[in-house]
């Protein structure tokens, strides 16, 4: 396809919702910490790693996606090895090594994983799976996701390992895997729930406990939930004004220009703010479909679902976070929160949807 | 073959079984997200208003502002209390740093144990982070210099000032004014009064009999703080606090010098009253101690060191210390046998030094016998044998039923709390207490002013002023509160004459010579209140000290227009003629050298109506 073509065909409207989405981080980095004086440029940094993002998505967009999935194996040992090098020599970061230092540069490998990981999953149920899975093609698939996701528990990133969920659920139900298994799978996940159990830490557990007891320890754990849905709360129906949130501007909220940053955009907002994101993602959610019932072969058409899957889920699990409908779990919200591996591997999934967007028609 | 081409096209039956599950797929994620916008609108639309005032509370704090305790002046306008600035040296305990290096640092520059700081350490655990550590109060500036120049070693170190109250005259007003201290947890339990953790309050003394007018009302102010609850931005003032009001008592610091001075390292108390209007013109306990140490919370050392001093200086001996009258209850003792009929002014006894009453010998303390006396002559010289006979005479019923007229065996109702009834025995009284009837030779004992019977300093004085004033009982008090209670004892002029005329002989020719040099007239009685039984006969001189008799001296001067009563008590002085008596003279010449003021009640000193101030009621029950 020639760049020609290919400029007229992209899929603007995703690419729009993208970068808006992306501005409304910026102002909610800067509006988080504008009080805070040793984070106040924060925005500018996270305006350069934009930069980064879209060179980056111009050249996933560029390159064909079946050619990317002629490359998925490689792309996802490489990311493999790079988390393993990250347990090696990887810088540690509030408890979490999951950090590649390159001079100047900081990168978390396991934000690359969840791209190549979307990647192989698609080549593998495109090429191995035909009417419906069976157990082989679990256990196969199982090994494609459950190195990285090891490696990355191992780090230990929770919050991280836990977008592999939705990822891998939506592999199995668009890779049309049967009832039996999914019972199965559920059978073992029921009995593994209390080995799990006590494999957390004290801290994870209280923030389970939490989700289903918000009184519980105001000071402690419940706190951050609590702050946050004041934060949301009193944002009202239109919002205190950009930068007129008391919640954020006086450091009430915790983490509040990464994991949290929604609380505070929503206090200064409202209503009207928080229903326009939602909104914003759901039209990304939408394009994705689109993108992938358009796809000229199955490879395009689950490319683009677990793509969506990935940011939708992240979504969800960052949202339920600030809602207090999940246990409190470092996820960042995709293309808001402070973080440039973060943002590059998000626009970056994007551009795989524009990019079998942009080839849907045969040749 | 191309890349392009190895990838396998839709071929229509499969489409449709992956349409189906796309449509699942878009199906579940659109609700997830349903369901978030369903949460935004009902924390953000049906709830806003809500999370709009927690919000608020939290980023809003309301600090009280603290008025300023009303001064407390003499009757002529000497300060007693005042309230002066005091630096204190405290901790941030925001940031979490670990205070204990800074601790340790500073021990040595402040001069305090380093236990004690990590104690205090302690304490604040729990406490929220905004408030700081207060390492030191009232820290002084050559210390403060050590600590500036070392900054960098201090990074969390703060001066904050705040009021400390300072009593300049220290010991020489302890009791009768008090001290103030921080609420209690107790007061703060029950807080009637809307108290906070941190007040100062009156603790004793006139200080907290008018805690409320002295310690006026707090203001609000509002500041915004951040999350760890640090102010930001500008205060508004919600509301001045209303200063204390100032108070002027009726004490007169001259005569307290004096006072204190006369009873020098004694252990004992006087009380010296203005028989026209019951004003306390001077009021002493020793030993005494200084209220200063109070002011900003005592510390545990100094607390041990004062409640563990065996002669107790915190104790108030003028109003809670009782002891046996002695020989100044015959004043009673005459006024009933005179008022029964009992006796007639010129009823005569003789003494000779000793009697024997229901088969026991009575000793008069003048071994040779004071030979025939009549009650004036028994009363100046202090006749046990005339007042033996009369108490068998007139019985305990009529020595009870004027005992009780003068106020001896209930509170005087003097202003301040902490007042001891003291014991005036009756039938009842030993039935109910003893659960024994009273046998006559009890009575014998209470005839001289000993055995059962207990008074303190202020009732004695209180009755003194009764006596000079032909019976005018009134009630002590250190500052004016309108009306003045009052009343008048149903004791004939004739009777309080013969008893007047009695004690003025005591001083000129009595037992209580040494309580005028000639300059001024006074009227008074010695007494000793026996300590040890066997001490009767014994020259107090031979005794060791703590097993000598404690010494009286009560009266009232001058004796043709009196103006002033009191009572001083030495404890273990001996003779009342020697060591309590030359005390009031000394009191007594400062008084006419220059004669107190007219108590000017505070109008001098700011525009207040002051008879609106409502004293706490801190006086024991007048009845059981």
């Amino acid at each position: 396809m020639s760049g020609r073509r290919l400029l007229d065909s992209l899929d603007f409207p995703t690419i729009v919702a993208t970068l808006s989405l992306v501005a409304i981080g910026l102002f909610a980095i800067a509006s988080a910490t504008a009080e805070q004086f040793d984070r106040g440029g924060l925005w500018r940094t996270q305006l350069m790693w934009l930069l980064v993002a879209v060179v980056a998505a111009t050249v996933v967009v560029w390159v064909d996606y079946r050619l990317w999935a002629e490359l998925a194996l490689v792309l996802h040992g490489g990311v493999i090895l790079l988390l393993i090098a990250v347990l090696l020599v990887g810088t540690e970061v509030g408890g979490n090594r999951s950090w590649l230092v390159f001079g100047p540069l900081r990168a978390q490998p396991s934000e690359f994983a969840k791209w190549t990981t979307c990647l192989v999953l698609a080549v593998y149920l495109a090429r191995r799976v035909r009417g419906s899975m069976g157990l082989r093609q679990l256990v196969e698939m199982s090994v494609l996701v459950g190195m990285p996701v090891g490696l990355i528990l191992l780090q230990p990133d929770m919050g991280t390992a836990l977008i592999f969920l939705p990822i891998s659920l939506s592999a199995l139900l668009i890779g049309g895997v049967r009832w039996k298994v999914i019972v199965g799978i559920l059978v073992i996940g029921v009995l593994l729930t209390p080995v799990a159990w006590t494999q957390l830490k004290g801290y994870q557990k209280e923030r389970i406990m939490t989700v289903f007891d918000p009184a519980r320890d105001p000071s402690g754990v419940g706190y951050q939930v609590r702050q946050s849905k004041i934060a949301i709360g009193s944002g009202g129906m239109t919002g205190k004004g950009p930068f007129q949130g008391t919640q954020s501007q006086l450091n009430y909220l915790p983490a509040q220009h990464t994991d949290f940053v929604l609380s505070g955009f929503a206090e200064e907002t409202g209503f009207i703010g928080a229903a326009t994101l939602l909104g914003l993602f759901y039209y990304l959610l939408w394009r994705g479909i689109v993108a992938a019932r358009s796809a000229q072969d199955r490879l395009g058409t689950y490319l683009c679902l677990l793509v969506v899957a990935w940011i939708i889920g992240q979504v969800a699990i960052n949202v339920g976070m600030a809602l207090g409908r999940l246990p409190t779990i470092g996820v960042p919200l995709p293309f808001l929160s402070y973080g440039g591996s973060a943002l590059v591997s998000a626009v970056c999934a994007v551009a795989l949807v524009v990019n079998v967007r942009t080839r849907r028609f045969v040749n | 073959m191309d890349y392009r081409e190895r990838w396998e096209h839709k071929d229509y039956l499969f489409g449709r079984v992956l349409e189906r599950r796309i449509l699942l797929f878009h199906i579940g994620l659109t609700l997830v997200l349903l369901v978030f916008m369903l949460d935004f609108w009902n924390l953000q639309g049906v709830h806003g208003d809500e999370y709009a005032s927690l919000a608020e509370n939290n980023r809003l704090r309301r600090i009280p502002l603290k008025p300023t305790r009303g001064e407390i002046y003499d009757r002529n306008e000497e300060v007693i209390a005042s309230t002066r600035p005091s630096l204190d040296l405290v901790l941030r305990r925001e940031g979490r740093l670990d205070l204990r290096p800074q601790l340790e640092r500073l021990a040595p520059i402040i001069n305090v144990p380093i236990e004690d700081l990590f104690e205090r350490l302690a304490a604040v655990r729990g406490r929220p982070l905004f408030e700081p550590l207060l390492v030191k109060e009232d820290v002084g500036l050559a210390e403060l210099a050590r600590i500036e120049v070392r900054r960098e070693d201090f990074p969390s170190a703060e001066i904050r000032q705040h009021e400390r109250r300072h009593y300049p005259e220290r010991g020489l007003i302890a009791h009768s004014i008090g001290y103030v201290g921080e609420v209690s947890e107790n007061q703060l339990a029950s807080n009637e009064k809307a108290l906070q953790r941190g007040d100062i309050v009156g603790k004793s003394g006139v200080e907290r009999t008018y805690d409320d007018p002295l310690r006026g009302h707090r203001g609000w102010m509002v500041v915004s703080v951040n999350s760890v609850g640090r102010q930001i931005g500008d205060a508004r003032v919600l509301e001045d606090p209303d200063h204390g009001l100032p108070l002027q008592v009726t004490l007169d610091l001259r005569l307290q010098r004096a006072l204190l001075e006369g009873l020098g390292d004694e252990a004992g108390a006087g009380i010296f009253i203005d028989t026209r209007t019951g004003d306390v013109l001077a009021m002493v306990s020793t030993p005494s101690f200084d209220p200063n140490i109070f002011s900003d919370g005592i510390s545990h050392e100094t607390w041990k060191a004062i409640t563990g001093d065996p002669r107790r200086p915190l104790h108030d001996r003028a109003i809670a210390s009782f002891y046996a009258p002695g020989s100044t209850f015959k004043v009673v003792m005459a006024v009933a046998g005179l008022e029964t009929g009992t006796i007639t002014p010129d009823h005569r006894e003789f003494c000779n030094g000793s009697t024997v009453i229901y088969g026991r010998r009575r000793l008069c303390w003048k071994r040779g016998g004071h030979g025939w006396v009549d009650v004036e002559q028994a009363l100046a010289h202090s006749c046990n044998v005339y007042f033996y006979k009369l108490g068998q005479e007139v019985g305990i019923d009529a020595i009870h039923k004027y005992g009780k007229m003068f106020g001896l065996g209930s509170p005087s109702g003097i202003d301040i709390p902490g007042e001891e009834r003291g014991i005036l025995p009756s039938r009842e009284w030993k039935l109910a207490t003893q659960r024994e009837q009273w046998y006559p030779g009890d009575t014998i004992s209470v005839a001289i002013g000993q055995g059962l019977l207990a008074v303190t300093p202020v009732q004695m004085a209180r009755m003194m002023a009764a006596v000079a004033t032909n019976g005018r009982l009134l009630t002590p008090r250190l500052w004016k509160s309108e009306p003045t209670e009052e009343s008048q004892l149903s004791i004939s002029k004739h009777t309080l004459g013969i008893v007047q005329r009695a004690l003025s002989k005591a001083v000129e020719s009595g037992t209580a010579r040494r309580a005028t040099g000639g300059e001024f007239t006074v009227a008074g009685k010695t007494g000793t209140a026996q300590v040890y039984k066997h001490s009767a006969g014994i020259d107090a001189d031979d005794l060791p000290k703590d097993e000598r008799d404690h010494a009286w001296f009560v009266g009232y001067s001058p004796t043709d227009d009196p103006q002033i009563a009191f009572a001083i008590v030495v404890e273990h002085g001996g003779h009342g003629g020697t060591s309590a008596a030359p005390i009031a003279r000394k009191v007594l010449e400062v008084f006419y050298a220059d004669p107190p003021v007219e108590n000017r009640r505070g109008t001098g000193l700011r525009a207040v109506a002051m008879n609106q101030i409502e004293a706490e009621d801190v006086r024991t029950p007048t009845t059981r």
